[in-house]
């Protein structure tokens, strides 16, 4: 029976909740840390060790560096612990001088680094497993046999939702504002759904539960390897086909950065300049 | 001096429990929150609309009750009144929330406690624990009853999607309501088998100890009170040490009612009441309801009350209530199924403006509330006034408690340990939210 772990560091255990879902791995994996549902002091030897959340702290920091010995496979699950996820927008400019300020009013407890940082800035990484937080499905895909797992190319390719040619929105709704048909494609509606270019294999839940896919699996294999502007470029390309919204809306509504893709994939197109994850790396 | 540290598991997010010792006397118990993201802070400039969107990040375990109180904290701005559709969904939302995070901390973080074991997970099939392991696959079955339910409600079970502003994008068709009943109702017998054994253990581990957490009084705090609660959440009741009731206030008014104090040794405050100690979550619950409504749960209600008297102080009884209240959101959620929910408008129209906004939940662990402040469409300032918040004064309290009964002035008993992981899960903190 191979065994495995879970290091938690900055994150919101999001990633491990969804592990607890995929429950078929009790008959073939025995699960040695993870401190939400295991009480054990350290990572000891494992076949595969998952990391969730990203490097925050200096306690983080060492942890991380620490576990990485003992590890034959590391995996990075979530954003956080990939390209940073909704918690590293706190690294923005306008934000960041105000909450290390809040942070330094606290002693005897972790440092907060200066900025926050994807593992693969500090140790190098086998797999990687995306979302915000991984289906269970993908967490058993990851722990199981990665190579058969079957998907779409992109969110919009699961999405099951009909695309009309002749149905042009004018303006862009927004995530919240509306009535949702069911069946019709969200771009058609005239909603900011980035499912085009974002990785396929959640199944696209978000879309069919009638919400804009908000891409939290980050870019699919085509962008990847690629600078933040070729995934930009693509969703703007998809938009000029199928709306007819001014293209300045798109770029106010795309680029600010609070939205799309900047909420998952921040510390990475905030001019990192972090060499490129291989596709063949990601799942 | 000595200082013992205690690191914790079992437990959602980051922290540790710090007891400072001199000759046998305990100077302090501190419970540490050693994690910090800043969602306060990160949010400010982003477009209010996102909110219910980001704001769930704050916690994988309790996305769903942030989901619904940022929804309604954008109406509450906006002056917007969902219709009925709506309102039945949320209800399933935080029910499902619910489900899902009783089962874990009854099974997952606590059962471990009662077994002598380390995790439910570790448990060798072929040991004397062996029917730990069939506890672990049941136990999970129960708790995946109240993801799913999340899933049918919200789209995805963690961070879900499914209300937003003035409604939700969709009902719940005839066939999803239906088969999500039927498991539901696949999972109450298996919840209510799983919670006898877990009385049982719970009482032999209270011979054992000799006690069921020995603790002071304190005052209770919830937005559920009355006949049949309602997790939605309309106002904040709190009661007094004897069951008085204190006060019964919106959430736009929790600052006229509830102190706040930041600590330099903690990344999470701690909230007090006319400086008495208050507590939040499952007991407070139960010992403000009168009765939940739903058959099976009711009568474990009264065997409750019965036994342990109302309002009930003992830590430990953290944990018994958290049964009967999964029971209870079971049987409701299985009542709620049974309506159409696929029957008028999904959401009303609205028109954004700038503002103030409250919105209201009682979540798994307590009342949670989410403050913005919007102005030309974006997050001017935001409040999280979390749960757990409410507890700290309360867990460290009866830390000391523990601290005390296990140290002299010649020995630690190893006792001690077990007793802080038992404490501090009976409150079930959630860290990630406590600081955000």
């Amino acid at each position: 029976m191979k065994n495995f772990a879970v290091l938690q560091l900055s994150g919101c255990a999001g990633c491990e909740v969804s592990l607890l879902n995929a429950d078929a791995w009790i008959k073939d994996y025995r699960l040695l840390y993870m401190p939400l549902v295991v009480s054990a002091h350290d990572v000891p030897d494992v076949d595969v060790l998952l990391i969730s959340g990203g490097v925050r702290t200096d306690e983080d920091l060492y942890k991380l560096r620490r576990a990485i010995h003992h590890a034959q496979q590391v995996v990075a699950v979530g954003t956080c612990a990939i390209s940073g996820g909704v918690a590293n927008l706190g690294d923005r400019d306008e934000v960041r001088a105000l909450f290390m300020a809040h942070a330094e009013e606290h002693h005897d407890l972790p440092r907060l680094l200066p900025r926050s940082h994807p593992i693969d800035a500090i140790v190098e990484v086998d797999r990687y497993l995306p979302g915000c937080p991984p289906t269970p499905e993908l967490f058993m895909a990851v722990l199981s046999d990665p190579d058969a797992f079957v998907a779409g190319r992109t969110v919009c390719h699961e999405c099951g939702r009909k695309k009309l040619k002749d149905m042009r929105p004018q303006k862009l709704l927004g995530f919240q504002q509306g009535h949702v048909d069911p069946d019709i494609c969200l771009i058609n509606q005239g909603y900011l759904c980035i499912g085009s270019s974002t990785r396929g294999g959640c199944r696209a839940p978000c879309t069919r539960a009638g919400h804009p896919c908000v891409g939290c699996r980050g870019p699919s294999d085509a962008f990847i390897e690629k600078e933040s502007e070729a995934w930009f470029t693509s969703i703007q390309r998809v938009f000029a086909a199928m709306t007819d919204v001014p293209e300045e809306d798109l770029t106010a509504g795309l680029r600010s950065p609070q939205m799309a893709l900047f909420l998952f994939q921040f510390s990475d197109y905030a001019g990192g300049g972090r060499p490129a994850r291989l596709k063949e790396k990601v799942l | 001096m000595t200082t013992l540290t205690f690191p914790l598991s079992r437990i959602e997010g980051h922290a540790r429990v710090v007891i400072e010792v001199r000759e046998g006397a305990v100077l302090s118990a501190h419970f540490q929150a050693t994690e910090l993201r800043g969602f306060e802070y990160l949010i400010k400039g982003a477009p209010a609309e996102q909110m219910p969107v980001i704001v769930p990040r704050i916690c994988g375990v309790c996305s769903t009750a942030h989901h619904v109180a940022a929804v309604k904290a954008l109406e509450d701005a906006y002056g917007i009144e969902p219709p009925p559709l709506a309102l039945q969904i949320r209800e399933l939302l935080m029910l499902g929330q619910l489900i899902q995070n009783q089962a874990t901390s009854l099974f997952i973080f606590t059962m471990p406690d009662r077994l002598g074991v380390a995790s439910l997970f570790q448990v060798d099939a072929a040991s004397e624990a062996e029917a730990a392991s069939g506890i672990a696959v049941r136990a999970l079955q129960v708790r995946k009853a109240g993801t799913d339910l999340i899933g049918v409600a919200g789209g995805q079970f963690i961070h879900p999607v499914k209300a937003v502003i003035g409604g939700v994008t969709s009902g719940i068709t005839p066939s999803a309501a239906a088969q999500m009943r039927e498991q539901l109702q696949a999972a109450l017998p298996i919840a209510c088998e799983l919670f006898d054994y877990y009385w049982e253990t719970s009482v032999a581990l209270g011979e054992r100890l000799g006690t069921w957490g020995d603790d002071e009084p304190a005052c209770y705090i919830s937005a559920v009170s009355g006949l049949r609660p309602n997790f939605y959440g309309d106002a904040i009741r709190l009661v007094g040490c004897e069951g008085d009731s204190c006060a019964l206030f919106p959430a736009r008014h929790f600052r006229e009612y509830l102190s706040y104090d930041d600590t330099d040794y903690s990344y999470a405050a701690k909230s007090s009441y006319q400086g008495n100690v208050l507590r939040a979550n499952s007991l407070a619950r139960i010992n403000i309801v009168e009765q939940l409504g739903t058959p099976c749960a009711d009568r474990y209600l009264k065997q409750f009350k019965a036994t342990f008297g109302s309002p009930a102080h003992a830590i430990l009884l953290f944990d018994l209530a958290r049964g009967i209240e999964l029971v209870y959101a079971l049987e409701r959620a299985i009542e709620l199924l049974a309506a159409p929910l696929d029957v008028g408008p999904e959401a009303v129209p609205y028109t954004p403006r700038d503002g103030e906004g409250y919105g209201l939940v009682e979540a798994p662990r307590g009342p949670l509330i989410h403050h913005y402040r919007i102005e030309n469409g974006l997050i001017a300032q935001a409040e999280f006034i979390i749960p757990t918040v409410h507890n700290v004064l309360a867990i460290e309290r009866a830390l000391r408690v523990a601290a005390n009964r296990y140290i002299t002035a010649d020995s630690v008993n190893l006792e001690l340990e077990r007793a802080v992981g038992r404490v501090v899960r009976a409150f079930d903190p959630c860290i990630a939210c406590a600081t955000h």
